[in-house]
């Protein structure tokens, strides 16, 4: 059994500087290696290690330069022959073993989860890899200025989810950029009467009963799960990779790695693991 | 014409109606607008139009103000090493920071004008999930009645997971801009929106489709069904082919409704919001220029390090501060 992340979110959320920040993590603190997977070929530049990276196989710039594209009209083709050469992806990651932690860095547009079926291909590649794979939506903190920008940002998320079927976490970005005074947590920690409460502040009445049947669903079906991401903030990472981890129930059955005079530092970055909510 | 006093009381004349066409790549936006331009300029409405996506190659319809026309996209990839998405990211991002120009042009115009129609970028989350389109969308929404015209391809969503997620992320749009919500199902001569309609009315024949495909979404849909009932109700649809024609008159109406219930329910709203989205304004104004500047200087260094010379950079720089946007000549002899 492999595992991976699939990491998703509208340009300029921070997914690539998410994926260093976890890859880090694990050196660093878990002193295990994290492969990390270059999806989009319209990215620019790297903060991480990639392992894999899908401009060698192809890339928007040369697509928009050899067939004259737009930047959209070039991302599509670039996924539709990925997904035609999905083997390609296959080779590059065939040397995975049992324990192994991928993250997969995607592209953001939605229409590649919601029109298109290559991002829900490669997921099921994924699978029949053997891999147990969650999905990660990135979402800029800052924009999250009211409840119905959070409903908003919920909404958005579940757009891309609804087509992967996996169990799947929102991880708020960029928290250190936060002003004082913000307070964020009121939406995260899932008060929903709060959450309430502020919508009919922020919006029209006649939203009213529509706020009130999104709430319901917030509450019943436990929809979203937000963490905050503050990279400045080492408690914070590993809160952040422990929930995600929970929900492909990783480390559970992990075999120590490495000098095995270290039990103690070994727990260490799984504390915090008991006692939360996975994905129902 | 009457426009917003200096006092704190909110004035929204009745029109022009500014309608902002946002949609998925590949939905038929930029075509439907043009079809709107033809047909509310035949039926002797005056209409302005207003491109906002810096990456397009050829727009079909006349342009009034065009982003292409103040920031060069390509220029920036190239000057700010962005690849396409930072790029047309920053070049909104750069337009939305002289905003206050387009409105005072607007307002000039103002007088003289039916409608506005805005074309958005054709990367939907370029104008949702950032701080330029927020910019752009609360300014306009503080000075004409503004509405969302949210365009879905119809042959797509013959896929029910697909209709689910277009849906889903109209929510969404719903909930950030919290403005009157248009949704046109364009594509009308490929495939009629029947079944659209069908899906929307009846919740559980959207559950049948589902389950057929997949057991998850099945179930979850059932849970929403109670939230997305609340929705459609909430917004108005109509059915149009951006290519034959049909379904403008609808659109036309549906867009006036639309005006009608920004001024009776949403202007009283804004009123209290106002100096709020102003200050806001302001301060993202600020963000983006602050963001700019950080740009350049990392630009900068990185071409430092390189031994390049950073003489491109700085004239960059200054065509930003100077940059003026103006309206194509061409086009306003027309409107004299």
């Amino acid at each position: 059994m492999k595992f991976a992340q699939f990491v998703m979110g509208p340009a300029g959320c921070g997914k690539s500087t998410y994926c260093a920040i976890i890859q880090e993590h694990f050196k660093v603190a878990m002193r295990r290696t994290c492969r990390v997977v270059n999806l989009d070929p319209a990215a620019e530049n790297f903060l991480y290690d990639c392992y894999v990276d899908v401009r060698d196989l192809i890339s928007v710039d040369d697509v928009m330069e050899e067939l004259d594209y737009g930047p959209n009209g070039g991302l599509v083709f670039a996924m539709e022959y990925l997904s035609e050469n999905m083997n390609w992806l296959e080779e590059q990651i065939a040397d995975a073993l049992d324990d192994d932690y991928y993250i997969f860095d995607c592209p953001g547009q939605i229409e590649l989860y919601s029109h298109l079926p290559v991002m829900r291909d490669l997921v099921d590649m994924l699978q029949n890899e053997d891999f147990r794979v969650a999905g990660v939506y990135c979402i800029d903190v800052n924009f999250i200025e009211d409840a119905s920008k959070f409903l908003s940002g919920a909404l958005s998320a579940l757009t891309a989810m609804v087509n992967l079927e996996l169990p799947h976490i929102n991880v708020l970005t960029k928290c250190d950029l936060l002003p004082p005074g913000a307070d964020v947590e009121r939406y995260t920690d899932g008060d929903t009467q709060a959450i309430l409460a502020d919508l009919r502040k922020s919006t029209h009445p006649r939203f009213r009963l529509l706020n009130e049947a999104f709430c319901q669903l917030l509450e019943d079906y436990s929809l979203v799960s937000f963490v905050m991401l503050n990279r400045e903030d080492e408690d914070s990472i590993e809160l952040c990779l422990a929930h995600v981890n929970h929900c492909i129930q990783y480390g559970e059955n992990l075999e120590p790695k490495g000098n095995f005079d270290l039990p103690d530092e070994m727990g260490e970055g799984f504390e915090g693991f008991e006692g939360f909510e996975g994905f129902g | 014409m009457a426009m917003e006093t200096s006092s704190s009381e909110l004035k929204i004349p009745k029109s022009p109606v500014v309608i902002l066409m946002i949609g998925m790549a590949g939905s038929g936006k930029s075509t439907l607008m043009h079809r709107m331009v033809v047909r509310l300029g035949s039926s002797s409405s005056k209409v302005y139009t207003v491109n906002l996506d810096p990456a397009v190659k050829n727009l079909a319809y006349p342009v009034n103000i065009d982003i292409r026309d103040s920031v060069n996209y390509k220029e920036v990839m190239k000057h700010f090493g962005l690849g396409p998405n930072g790029a047309i990211m920053t070049s909104l991002n750069l337009f939305a920071t002289k905003f206050d120009q387009v409105l005072n042009i607007l307002s000039k115009r103002a007088g003289e004008l039916d409608y506005i129609l805005i074309d958005t970028p054709g990367q939907i989350e370029v104008f949702n999930w950032s701080a330029s389109g927020q910019i752009i969308c609360d300014a306009l929404a503080v000075t004409y009645p503004t509405v969302i015209c949210y365009v879905v391809d119809t042959a797509r969503c013959v896929k029910p997971v697909t209709f689910m997620s277009n849906m889903l992320y109209a929510c969404s749009i719903l909930y950030k801009t919290k403005l009157p919500f248009l949704v046109s199902f364009n594509k009308i001569d490929v495939i009629p929106h029947d079944f659209l309609m069908e899906w929307m009315e009846d919740f559980e024949k959207l559950g049948e489709a589902l389950s057929r495909e997949t057991s998850y979404v099945a179930s979850l849909s059932k849970s929403m069904s109670l939230a997305m009932e609340e929705f459609y109700r909430n917004l108005r649809s109509v059915g149009v082919s951006a290519v034959t024609g049909a379904g403008s008159e609808a659109f036309q109406k549906a867009v006036q409704d639309a005006a009608v219930e920004f001024q009776e329910s949403y202007v009283p709203f804004l009123r209290e919001q106002r100096r709020d989205l102003e200050e806001k304004r302001q301060a993202a104004v600020e963000e983006q220029m602050r963001n700019f500047e950080r740009g350049m200087d990392r630009a900068k260094n990185k071409r430092s390090r390189d031994g390049a010379s950073i003489g491109e950079l700085d004239r960059l720089g200054e065509d930003v501060h100077n940059l003026t946007i103006e309206e194509r000549d061409d086009f306003m002899d027309d409107m004299d």
